[in-house]
């Protein structure tokens, strides 16, 4: 890993985009629920979607690459979580007021500035994940900041948007998207590229998810969190450049861990082509136009041509005149030069590109038909050569794709959107050229929405940040490891639901939630009770009805209602013995030592008795 | 519209819309392009797009300074396209009327905003030049809603114009809402023709990625194109998904979703056929075919505007008619229940719809019964209640739709007179009546 010295040299920029779920009952501009899991499909509807000019007049430079793949795409719809909102066969209905008060919420917790009036816009997104074709995104937040990684961390924009829908599967010719969570409303969050170095970008987004988990409003005695939990529920983009490298965007990192090796890599990547550049530029290298060679290696038993030359299509090939060397390249774990010109070629949905800095051997071409196709191309020693094999009309997509990512090779580092290949490597693919502006036109649909002081006022009184939660926490748990894993917890809300009613025993509740719930799950049993069951138990126990050993044996029968636990009680019986009760109990066991008696007693009422009240009784 | 202060503010600095302006309130700053503003909600808030591409709306206040910092290049434009033609090609109308089809952002309005070029369509779907010489007429831009019998005639004319022309077949592009009352009048008012006319239109506005109207146009075309119907027909997707269009005869179709892609069903008939992206048409039912002999196609353009389309229902008063007739009117059309009822013994006795019907009849209107069910036929002999409607007057109109049979009252009272009219209401003249009543699924 090296220091932020080296990245400081490098001219590096960084800055994150985080997206969030948030924690509204419905979704943004329908009331399906945005909470529930996916039921059965239902209806199958397939759509195909163009580029079209934008508020400017423009067709962004990403909506038009892939509106030329020419793919349709297939939206399954769901009962409960899917309507005809979602997929374009009704207007939307008006912006969900709750998502609009949790955005704001958000965006004081970031000391953002918000607009005097959100106006409602639409990104356009033509990969399809989204059935009208663009994602409807509002400007709610500006200049705020937060103290991470050791510095001040410029928030430059918030937003709040809609969820896009999941990928069902893939298909050279059409996708298939799961539209049940599309229309979830989710929170985007970007920091100027004020980022120093790959740790601190992580340490960065760990902040910013601690003020997402832990912001929440005030109510019912308890605070209502902003922003859903679990997998799937955040994630995180990251835009790097170096100097002379561009801006390239890092889409969906969902696990936090690997942030910081994939913005390593980012700019290991950018380091190395722009050095391939430069070689290149140096040999004059050159980028040839596409041949169709399908007549000279019809008879070839490679199996990638015998497939495609079998089915009717087309083997194309293009000189790459001094790149001889430079497409097997390592410019990552496992990337090439030769992998990033295959990925734009895949995008007309051909599996990929053959080149000639592989082992060709390996696709079953011989020495002769390589010899045939540099001798048809005209390549000379130093040159390379690209080959692929399909459909004639995806090949000659793919042919142009490929061309004008090996072209760029001379010139500059791809502006580009990325996706993650592999987290653990920390590897990236192509998905897609990076957006500009003319992508955004706005939301007709609907009005735009007015924010007053009033509305900011009335949002912060009820709002409870994350420095009062820390503190307080810290505060109410004086086992400081203790009241940082609760900070953490997922089931931090339950905590404070509890011990904002049942007063005096927070250290009993955190160890309860904290150590005790993880130990029975390890033995498979069902924690996942409603927070009232939990409540009853600690109040029993804060009345002195039960002994804490008790709680742990309660919960072993994941109670569904406050009467089961009664009944658990009673039955068993758990009823705590004190008192007078304790004593006659403890005047039954006789003549002994007092550890003696300590010890007959508590093996036979260890869920019964509380140890400190007994040896304070037999101890006077 | 901008509000009185901040017009004049702007008008100051000579800055208009698309002008990259600076604003500046106390220490705060806001840089971006000047977008129009609505003309509904607060006219003091400016609205500028920033550079990510987001508008933010910005209150105005006295002492806020503005500084133009790069004059925008005027009006927004969308590209547009002329039509190229080829030789081997059939030559299409296309007649553009207004509507969703051809409509973009309205940043005055915030709203959905008519098209003036139909270029600018042709640009967003090119694949309509591989298909036919498109023949692109502006005719007019007007919103469905806003559509009266004086357009149908202007509609009607031009799509005659268009085939003595020598067009092969002609498409119009419509608002959606109405598209059904002026391919009916089309259906009754063009004599003699001889190819198909298409009207399509769109459910999501053009200035989407995901917009029905791009299909909706090219399958539109492939009929207009290659068909031999020589009729009028409605040309919209057949289900949610971009795979076929139905082709609906003009006096089948209605509306009857309000924002679905498929609103238009055939009522009480099955589509003439089925056409995909492709250009693959699937015939599904008997047409009037082009015959090989050219004719002139004429207009026969009258059409009585006192003409109504009542709906009965319970507690409704029939003192309506009273108001139509004395207002002048000569055809009224009733939306009865189920098989053509309205009320004849109600509890309150001037609820019954009898005497009205007589009056009306006796005054030389027409009266004409059509039910609101939709599907299915009226008949006036199953119960005793429709036969004294019947009997009062009310000629009932079979299969008919109450729209196209208000549609037709009109043709026949403007061209004809009242005695033909009350003929001619219950007798097919554009296949709008069928004898027999088909099983069709859904």
């Amino acid at each position: 890993m090296h220091d932020a010295s080296y990245y400081k040299k490098l001219g590096f920029r960084c800055g994150l985009e985080i997206h969030q779920r948030l924690a509204t009952k419905e979704k943004l501009f329908c009331s399906c629920s945005a909470q529930t899991e996916s039921d059965t499909v239902i209806a199958r509807v397939s759509r195909r979607q163009r580029a079209v000019a934008g508020e400017l007049g423009i067709v962004d430079r990403s909506t038009s690459f892939e509106s030329s793949r020419e793919r349709s795409f297939v939206y399954n719809m769901f009962k409960d979580t899917s309507c005809l909102v979602d997929v374009d066969e009704e207007p939307p209905h008006m912006v969900n007021p709750d998502a609009i008060e949790t955005a704001l919420r958000l965006a004081s917790a970031f000391g953002a500035k918000v607009p005097d009036e959100i106006e409602p816009m639409r990104k356009q997104v033509v990969d399809g994940s989204d059935p009208s074709s663009f994602q409807r995104s509002m400007f709610i937040g500006y200049e705020g900041g937060i103290d991470a990684g050791g510095g001040r961390m410029r928030i430059s924009s918030m937003f709040l948007e809609e969820e896009s829908s999941g990928i069902e599967s893939t298909a050279s010719d059409h996708v298939v998207y799961n539209i049940d969570r599309i229309g979830i409303p989710l929170i985007e969050i970007d920091t100027d590229p004020d980022i120093t170095s790959p740790q601190q970008a992580k340490e960065v987004a760990l902040k910013i998810g601690l003020i997402l988990r832990l912001t929440g409003k005030r109510e019912d005695g308890g605070v209502t969190p902003c922003v859903q939990r679990g997998i799937g529920t955040i994630r995180q983009d990251v835009n790097v450049s170096i100097e002379g490298g561009t801006r390239v965007e890092v889409k969906g990192l969902q696990e936090i861990d690997s942030v910081d090796v994939i913005i390593e890599n980012e700019v290991e990547r950018q380091v190395r082509l722009l050095e391939l550049k430069k070689s290149l530029v140096a040999k004059k290298a050159a980028v040839g136009s596409p041949k169709d060679l399908t007549h000279r290696l019809q008879a070839s038993s490679a199996k990638i041509i015998k497939e495609a030359v079998s089915s009717g299509g087309a083997v194309m090939c293009a000189r790459l005149e001094g790149f001889a060397g430079a497409l097997g390249a390592q410019i990552n774990p496992d990337r090439r030069l030769g992998s990033e010109i295959s990925d734009y070629a895949k995008m007309s949905g051909v599996k990929g590109i053959i080149h000639s800095d592989e082992n060709l051997d390996r696709y079953g071409l011989t020495d002769s038909e390589v010899s045939s196709i540099r001798k048809e191309l005209g390549a000379e020693d130093g040159d390379a050569f690209i080959l692929v094999a399909a459909s004639k009309a995806a090949c000659e997509r793919a042919m142009g794709f490929a061309i004008d990512r090996a072209r760029m090779a001379l010139s500059q580092v791809p502006p580009e959107t990325r996706a993650v290949l592999d987290s653990k490597k920390g590897t990236t693919r192509f998905m897609r050229p990076l957006p500009g502006g003319s992508r955004m036109y706005p939301e007709t649909d609907c009005k735009a929405i007015a924010v007053t002081k009033g509305t900011m006022g009335g949002i912060s009184k009820y709002t409870v940040y994350l420095e009062e939660r820390v503190s307080r926490i810290r505060k109410e748990i004086p086992n400081p490891q203790l009241a940082e894993q609760m900070i953490h917890s997922p089931r931090l809300p339950l905590y404070e639901y509890i011990t904002s009613r049942a007063k005096g025993i927070n250290l009993v509740v955190a160890t309860t939630i904290l150590e005790k719930l993880r130990e029975l799950e390890r033995s498979a049993v069902n924690t996942d009770l409603d927070r009232d069951v939990f409540l009853s138990i600690f109040s029993m126990y804060a009345q002195g009805k039960i002994t804490k050993a008790a709680i742990g044996e309660i919960l072993r029968y994941s109670p569904k209602t406050a009467k089961e636990v009664q009944g658990i009680v009673s039955t068993n019986p758990l009823q705590r013995i004190s008192g007078s009760d304790l004593k006659k109990l403890i005047k039954k066991t006789g003549k002994k030592e007092s550890g003696d008696k300590v010890r007959e007693i508590m093996s036979k009422y260890r869920l019964n008795v509380d140890g400190e009240e007994l040896n304070t009784i037999i101890g006077g | 519209m901008y509000g009185k202060d901040v017009s004049a503010l702007l008008d100051k600095h000579g800055i208009r819309v698309g002008d990259t302006i600076l604003l500046l309130a106390g220490p705060e700053r806001y840089e971006g392009v000047l977008m129009p503003r609505v003309d509904v909600g607060d006219s003091s808030i400016i609205v500028i797009k920033r550079k990510d591409g987001y508008n933010m709306g910005i209150k105005y206040h006295a002492g806020m300074k503005i500084h133009k910092l790069a004059a925008g290049k005027g009006e927004f434009e969308f590209p547009t396209a002329g039509a190229e033609h080829s030789r081997s090609l059939d030559t299409v109308s296309l007649i553009y009327t207004g509507g969703t089809i051809g409509s973009k952002v309205d940043y005055r309005t915030g709203g959905v905003y008519m098209l003036t070029k139909p270029q600018e369509l042709l640009y967003e779907v090119p694949e309509l030049q591989d298909i036919a010489n498109i023949h692109v007429s502006n005719l007019m831009s007007i919103a469905s809603e806003d559509m009266t019998c004086t357009e149908w005639k202007k509609i009607g004319r031009e799509v005659a114009g268009a085939f003595n022309a020598g067009s092969k077949g002609v498409m119009i592009t419509h608002g959606t809402d109405t598209m059904h009352y002026t391919s009916a009048a089309l259906s009754f008012m063009l004599q003699g023709l001889n190819g198909p006319v298409v009207l399509t239109g769109a459910q999501r506005s053009s200035d989407r990625g995901s917009s029905d109207a791009f299909m909706n146009l090219i399958c539109a075309s492939h009929i207009a194109a290659k068909s031999d119907v020589a009729e009028v027909g409605i040309c919209m997707h057949s289900t949610p998904s971009d795979n076929t269009c139905s082709l609906i005869r003009g006096v089948k179709a209605r509306k009857l979703h309000t924002s679905r892609r498929d609103a238009f069903r055939p009522v009480n008939g099955s589509p003439i056929a089925t056409v995909d992206i492709g250009g693959a048409i699937d015939y599904k039912s008997k047409y009037r075919k082009a015959s090989k002999h050219k004719s002139r196609v004429s207009l026969l353009d009258g059409f009585e505007e006192k003409t109504a389309l009542v709906k009965f229902y319970p507690n409704s008063d029939p003192g309506i008619i009273d108001f139509y007739l004395g207002k002048g009117y000569r055809g009224i059309i009733l939306e009865g229940t189920g098989l053509g009822h309205v009320a004849v013994s109600p509890s309150r006795s001037e609820l019954s719809w009898i005497s009205r019907i007589k009056d009306a009849a006796s005054s030389g209107a027409v009266v004409g019964m059509t039910s609101q069910c939709l599907y299915g036929r009226v008949n006036s002999a199953v119960y005793r209640n429709l036969r004294m409607a019947a009997d009062a007057g009310a000629v009932y109109c079979e299969d008919m739709m109450p729209e196209v049979a208000y549609v037709k009252l009109g043709f026949l009272l403007g061209n004809y007179g009242e005695k033909k009219a009350r003929e001619m209401l219950p007798v097919d003249i554009a296949g709008e009546i069928t004898k027999r009543t088909e099983y069709t699924e859904g």
